[in-house]
């Protein structure tokens, strides 16, 4: 019904802006508000269509249009809803809805009524993009189907690749002076090719947002008023690459990105080697190592957890080589190929071979739980000889199948003389072989001259070395393990520099976390079918990354010192459609909520309940618990809550499932428990030389302590019945409160970073959820670290200034603005302020704890300004 | 209409997202009607969903072997319905039987816990890492709206399945223990009304000044779930959460354990009106001594299951309340040399009552030793459809997840269970 009535208008659209010369934006809204116009407008303006005759020329202006919207999906081997478009004749048996092009007759044609539609129809085509076709191309598929559809003899299509950079470069091809010359030419490519996007500006934000916009994103958490002190004494024209510089050397600089990359890997702390991976990181990112470093070991390492906490990453999968093929290439290259295992990927021209041949990188290497009994001693990642990649499918029922040989899919550019950015990464990789053979011979001979000298103490990779030097060691009588050939290989490609996919898939996410949306969205999606929108700025800086040696801090540093990093956000004159096309174009910030961790840390840190802020004593007060009174003296848990470790939630291992458990209910949903990730290493380094003892251990004995587990088991299953008990307890209610971000994570199910968006990490392609909820307001207006976090301790700098001879409401009113919102009030705010705290003394003591609850609450508090 | 509270959407999630918009002429796919029992119409308006984790036995439960080397150390007891013998475990929920209808044919694919357990809760095979389907509850609530303030979609005890590509919103809301209040649902101790909602007024004061400044969707969004949150605290239904005020009685009926009180409140959730409420318990994977285990497990499970459906039946809302109880798997006839059953796919069973399901009906049956199904073979997916069809959701209806795959909402080509409704 919709469509007679779209009908009875769409050709008229065109020669109604022909004539009236109306420029057509290739925006949504706009395009909807067109065509409600011109359907008004038809009665007005009756024209005859005769005037369609001469067709377009077919190989210069048809062709294009359709190999590069529509044969992706409608091409050889491609039928979406069974019609293909690479021939005429396919082209006129039509789909499976109807006959897809009448000749001569537009208006009866669904190949032009699909892409005449407004952007938020479901049947719009082009799919898989955001916007729809641009009028001038609408114009010449609508005049060729009026001219017959002509389809010269012979001519078959072929979806076009659209070439990432398709253009002259607009940037200058050679080494900059530095990083603001970077960052300049950054923002002057991203204007030129925003030009005629009409995408409205936001202003530049002020100082004191760019320094808790900065904070948030390097380190998670909020500024301090000592850390606005600071920023304040710097001359204004230095001190946001100051802040920058200093947040980049901060110690929580390694624990936001830690939360960071592990969202990416998708890490698990109790997955096998999860652990041990997550610390592994921490050190990674403590130690600035190059991301294609890391990225090196991910995909290579092999042996056991605890002398090569990389393997965790192979682990997580269970080293599955199809998982670990369509894992590596989302990953690292931003390339969706796990569409392709079951199937040819629908969109791209990704085969199922290819999926295969890159799965047989990973086919020889496999995962050995080393037990004694049932006792698990440690997981190891080996190789084997056998392939276990072949080809047919499986479950194509094959008679009988091949090994699969490896080879990789993705293109590595070939430079006859290497540009700039090659040689400037080689010089950089040059110069730190050099450092590290150096440092190498002087080991060696601190070796021979003191043995003592190679237990150099505790911390960074010292621990690990001594960890690997203590596993080689056992090594040598008991545990080898093979490095696995293929994927050192399959890992050089990947990472290599002439890998655009690589660097690309980086920045592209680097870039979202900075500015709330990506160049491609989903992160992960990279398709040679869809055009970039910013094919010049993305490849700029790319090359900058590969020329910086794939340093994660220049990047950052590159992206933060432009003028897109500091943009504001659109007013409120702006509509949903404005904003959209900002946010895409990077001309406007979007406005973007903190994630969990760095909510909850910073309520922490603004409510000083990470320190003591009571003297002991003084919250002596009645806590309302319930409790469970056993009947009939059973003194077991029920089932319900111990046994659930196998009522599985779905895709997680059993393990995880028991860690979920122990959240409980209550206020536990808060509590988190940070990791010493130092230790995590060095406890592993322990666990080596613990193997030969537990390997020691009688048969009998583990035999014993098997038997007291499994009745310790049957008695967990004993039902409790109970009556609940509301009690009343004195005590003193002093909770204290650490760091989300050094957690274990994924953290459990409904726990409050989780409820705030983090993932659960078990799929790829999920993405932190930003969405509003009702749990997440639930948990932010009555949770324990609100509430604890509003209240006014006596040892707080606060309490002082609200009562005692020295009470000054004023400067306590500006003092905790400040700290909640690195802001001060203005005139109405304070005013406001004034009226809510009242009175010095117990009045204010109260009021404040009222202005410092909602501060902690309010939308300027989680979204970032 | 779709009981997932979703605040916050992208314009591209709100053309394709979250399955609510059939994308079903795009595909080319005609929307199939409800077929399977025309003369059925379909009256479940809520479902309770008892999930028993670990693979529970079969033969020892609803399909007992009496006589036969498997049989195992129960005895089969009489029914209320004539020729319907079931465990000796369960002798009060055999006063029901006249309510329920059993399958007895269900024939798995997956003998390892997750993968099973996917399937079970989901309908679909966990293929690859790409698409997390989500599980059935999360389903129904996304092709139902919330009826009450409270959500639509409540799980007790340990975790529902995962909403997958529906997304965050309709994943459930999570009860930890029965009966214990939740401290996120009033103003932390300390505060009085009073004083709470002064702070609340502040606190829309500041929010409007952040509005006022900037257009954003996402402030707008915070909003919504704000007030949504303020209301539920202000809620009267929130005292069904409340168990302290039911009879000793009735707590006694029930069994006085968390899972007793599981299934009180879980009676009191649909009364109020939530759409999907599934209750979470484990300890079925019993690899050794499962006798012992199997009776403590009637122990508990037996007097709440039976006096739900007693109370249901009682207040008339069976009619319209589908309850049912679902394993991941069922256990091996042989009892092994622990004398605990493993992990058997082959064939095993489950239960229904109540929400249009027959009532003193079996469906199918496996072979004197429980070893395959016999009669009427039920695919897993199958039973996802029924409970869709008694829900009156278009159970083939296919949608394209945020992504861009098409999809269905039950495994293509799975169909209700015609048998089971009257």
């Amino acid at each position: 019904m919709k469509a007679k009535v779209r009908w009875g208008f769409t050709p008229l659209t065109n020669v109604f802006s022909e004539r009236f010369g109306f420029i057509q934006l290739q925006n949504p809204m706009d395009r909807i508000a067109r065509l409600l116009f011109a359907a008004f407008t038809v009665a007005l303006f009756p024209l005859d269509l005769a005037s369609a005759a001469s067709g377009p020329d077919f190989e210069k202006e048809v062709k294009p249009i359709l190999e590069s919207a529509c044969l992706r999906c409608h091409g050889t081997g491609k039928e979406k809803g069974g019609l293909q478009l690479h021939s005429r004749e396919a082209m006129m048996k039509g789909g499976d809805t109807d006959t897809a092009v009448v000749e001569g007759d537009p208006e009866h044609s669904l190949l032009i009524e699909r892409i005449v539609l407004p952007i938020s129809d479901d049947e719009v085509m082009p799919q898989e993009t955001d916007e729809v076709l641009p009028q001038e191309q609408i114009d010449v598929l609508k005049r060729w189907v009026a001219a017959g559809a002509p389809w010269p003899e012979g001519i078959r299509l072929k979806a076009a690749k659209q070439k990432l950079t398709k253009n002259e470069l607009v940037f200058p091809d050679q080494a900059p002076k530095n990083l603001h010359e970077v960052a300049q030419t950054i923002d002057r490519v991203l204007e030129h090719e925003n030009e005629r996007r009409g995408a409205l500006k936001g202003e530049q934000i002020d100082d004191m947002a760019f320094l808790r916009r900065a904070t948030v994103d390097l380190v998670g958490i909020i500024p301090t008023i000592d850390d606005i002190r600071e920023y304040q004494s710097w001359p204004a024209a230095e001190r946001r690459e100051k802040q920058i510089d200093k947040l980049l050397n901060d110690e929580r600089f390694a624990d936001r990105w830690m939360v960071f990359y592990s969202d990416m890997l998708r890490v698990r702390s109790n997955a096998r080697g999860g652990r041990e991976l997550q610390a592994w990181i921490h050190q990674c990112v403590s130690e600035n190592v190059a991301w294609d470093k890391m990225a090196y070991e991910l995909i290579s390492a092999s042996g056991r957890t605890t002398q090569n906490p990389a393997v965790g990453f192979l682990l997580g999968d269970g080293a599955d080589p199809m998982n670990m093929a369509a894992a590596t290439s989302q990953i690292f290259l931003g390339v969706r190929l796990a569409c392709a295992q079951c199937h040819d990927h629908p969109f791209d021209d990704w085969n199922q071979m290819e999926f295969y041949e890159m799965a047989s990188f990973f086919g020889k290497s496999v995962q050995r739980d080393v037990r004694i009994r049932d006792r698990l001693l440690y997981t190891k990642v080996d190789e084997e000889e056998t392939q276990r990649v072949q080809w047919p499918p499986e479950r194509e029922q094959p008679s009988s199948r091949e090994p699969v040989k490896p080879r990789f899919p993705f293109e590595l550019v070939s430079y006859q003389t290497p540009p700039h950015f090659i040689n400037r990464f080689n010089a950089i990789r040059q110069a730190e072989a050099e450092i590290e053979a150096k440092k190498d011979e002087g080991d060696a001979l601190d070796t021979l001259l003191d043995l003592d000298t190679t237990s150099k103490g505790i911390g960074g990779f010292d621990v690990l070395s001594e960890a690997k030097k203590a596993s080689e060691d056992l090594n040598v009588y008991k545990d080898l393990h093979k490095e696995s050939d293929l994927r050192q290989e399959v890992a050089r490609m990947v990472t290599s520099p002439r890998n655009t996919y690589f660097s690309r898939s980086f920045v592209n996410r680097i870039w979202a976390e900075l500015n709330g949306q990506g160049f491609v969205e989903p992160l992960d999606n990279f398709s040679e079918f869809q055009a970039l929108k910013h094919p010049q700025t993305i490849e700029y800086i790319s090359r900058e990354f590969i020329a910086s040696g794939f340093d994660l801090k220049t990047l950052i540093k590159m992206i933060m010192l432009t003028e897109t990093y500091s943009r504001g956000h659109l007013g409120p004159e702006a509509t949903p459609a404005m904003i959209e096309i900002a946010s895409k174009n990077f001309t406007a910030s979007p406005v973007r909520r903190m994630i969990g961790e760095s909510i909850y840390d910073s309520v922490v840190q603004a409510g000083h309940v990470a320190e003591r802020k009571w003297r002991q004593g003084e919250n002596v007060r009645l806590v309302t618990t319930q409790i469970r009174i056993p009947i009939s003296g059973e003194t077991s848990e029920d089932p319900l809550e111990v046994a659930a470790n196998d009522s599985a939630s779905m895709g997680m291992t059993a393990n995880m499932m028991n860690n979920m458990q122990s959240a409980g209910a209550g206020y536990d949903l808060e509590s988190g428990i940070e990791i010493d990730f130092k230790k995590v290493l060095s406890d592993a380094a322990k666990t080596e030389s613990e193997l030969d003892s537990m390997k020691a251990q009688a048969d009998a004995m583990l035999a014993e302590q098997e038997r007291m587990r499994m009745m310790a088991e049957q008695n967990r299953r004993r039902p409790q019945r109970y009556q609940l008990k509301t009690i009343q307890e004195e005590k003193d209610d002093n909770p204290s409160f650490s760091s989300t971000m050094r957690m274990a994570s994924p953290a459990p199910a409904d726990h409050f970073v989780r409820v705030f968006g983090q993932p659960s990490r078990a799929a790829l392609g999920e993405f932190r959820e930003q969405n509003a909820s009702l749990r997440q307001q639930l948990m932010m207006l009555n949770g324990k670290a609100t509430h604890e976090a509003a209240r006014v301790g006596t040892l707080e700098p606060l309490h002082n200034m609200v009562t005692g001879p020295n009470a000054n409401i004023d400067a306590a009113i500006n003092h905790v603005y400040l700290e909640c919102l690195t802001r001060e009030p203005t005139a109405e705010e304070f005013a406001d302020a004034k009226a809510i705290v009242g009175n010095a003394g117990e009045e204010a003591v109260s009021g404040m704890s009222d202005l410092r609850w909602a501060l902690l609450n309010c939308h300027e508090f989680r979204f970032l300004p | 209409m779709t009981g997932c509270k979703d605040y916050h959407m992208t314009r591209r999630r709100m053309l394709q997202g979250a399955g609510i918009t059939g994308a079903a002429t795009f595909l080319g796919m005609p929307v199939r009607s409800l077929v399977a029992n025309p003369s059925v119409a379909p009256r479940a308006e809520q479902v309770i969903l008892f999930w028993n984790g670990g693979g529970m036995s079969h033969i020892d439960t609803w399909d007992p072997k009496p006589g036969r080397p498997t049989a195992g150390e129960f005895s089969p007891i009489k029914t209320s319905v004539d020729g319907i013998e079931i465990s000796e475990i369960f002798p009060k929920v055999a006063k029901q039987m006249h309510h329920a209808s059993l399958i007895r044919s269900i024939a798995g694919t997956n003998g390892d816990h997750g993968r099973a357990t996917y399937e079970l809760q989901s309908s679909f095979q966990q293929t690859s890492n790409t698409t997390i389907h989500p599980g059935i509850g999360s389903v129904v609530v996304s092709q139902r709206n919330a009826q009450s303030d409270l959500p639509a979609f409540v799980s007790i005890g340990g975790r529902a399945p995962r909403a997958g590509y529906l997304g965050q919103s309709c994943e459930a809301y999570y009860i930890g223990r029965p009966g214990e209040r939740d401290p996120y649902l009033a103003f932390p101790e300390g505060i009085n009304q009073v004083q709470g909602n002064k702070r609340l007024d502040i606190l829309a004061k500041m929010n409007l000044r952040s509005s006022q400044k900037f257009g954003a969707q996402e402030m707008k969004a915070a909003e919504t779930a704000l007030n949504d949150a303020i209301d539920l605290m202000r809620s009267p239904q929130l005292s069904v959460f409340d168990l302290e005020k039911e009879s000793p009685q009735t707590l006694a009926r029930y069994g006085e354990t968390d899972f007793g009180r599981a299934a009180l409140l879980a009676r009191k959730l649909v009364e109020t009106g939530v759409r999907f409420v599934q209750v979470n318990r484990g300890g079925f994977d019993n690899h050794e001594e499962i006798f012992p285990a199997m009776r403590t497990h009637g122990e508990v499970m037996d007097p709440a299951l039976a006096s739900l459906i007693e109370d249901l039946a009682a207040s008339g809302k069976l009619d319209t309340t589908l309850v049912v109880m679902l394993s991941e798997f069922g256990r091996t006839p042989r009892v092994n040399q622990n004398a605990g059953r493993d992990h058997y796919a082959k064939v095993f069973s489950m239960f229904m009552a109540g929400g249009g399901v027959k009532g003193g009906n079996v469906v199918g049956s496996s072979d004197m030793d429980g070893m395959l199904p016999e009669d009427r073979p039920v695919h897993v997916p199958d039973i996802h459809a029924s409970i869709l069809h008694a829900m009156g959701i278009d159970y083939a209806k296919p949608l394209t997840t945020p992504d861009g795959r098409p999809m269905t909402l039950v495994r293509k080509g799975s169909n209700p269970i015609g048998e089971l409704f009257a």
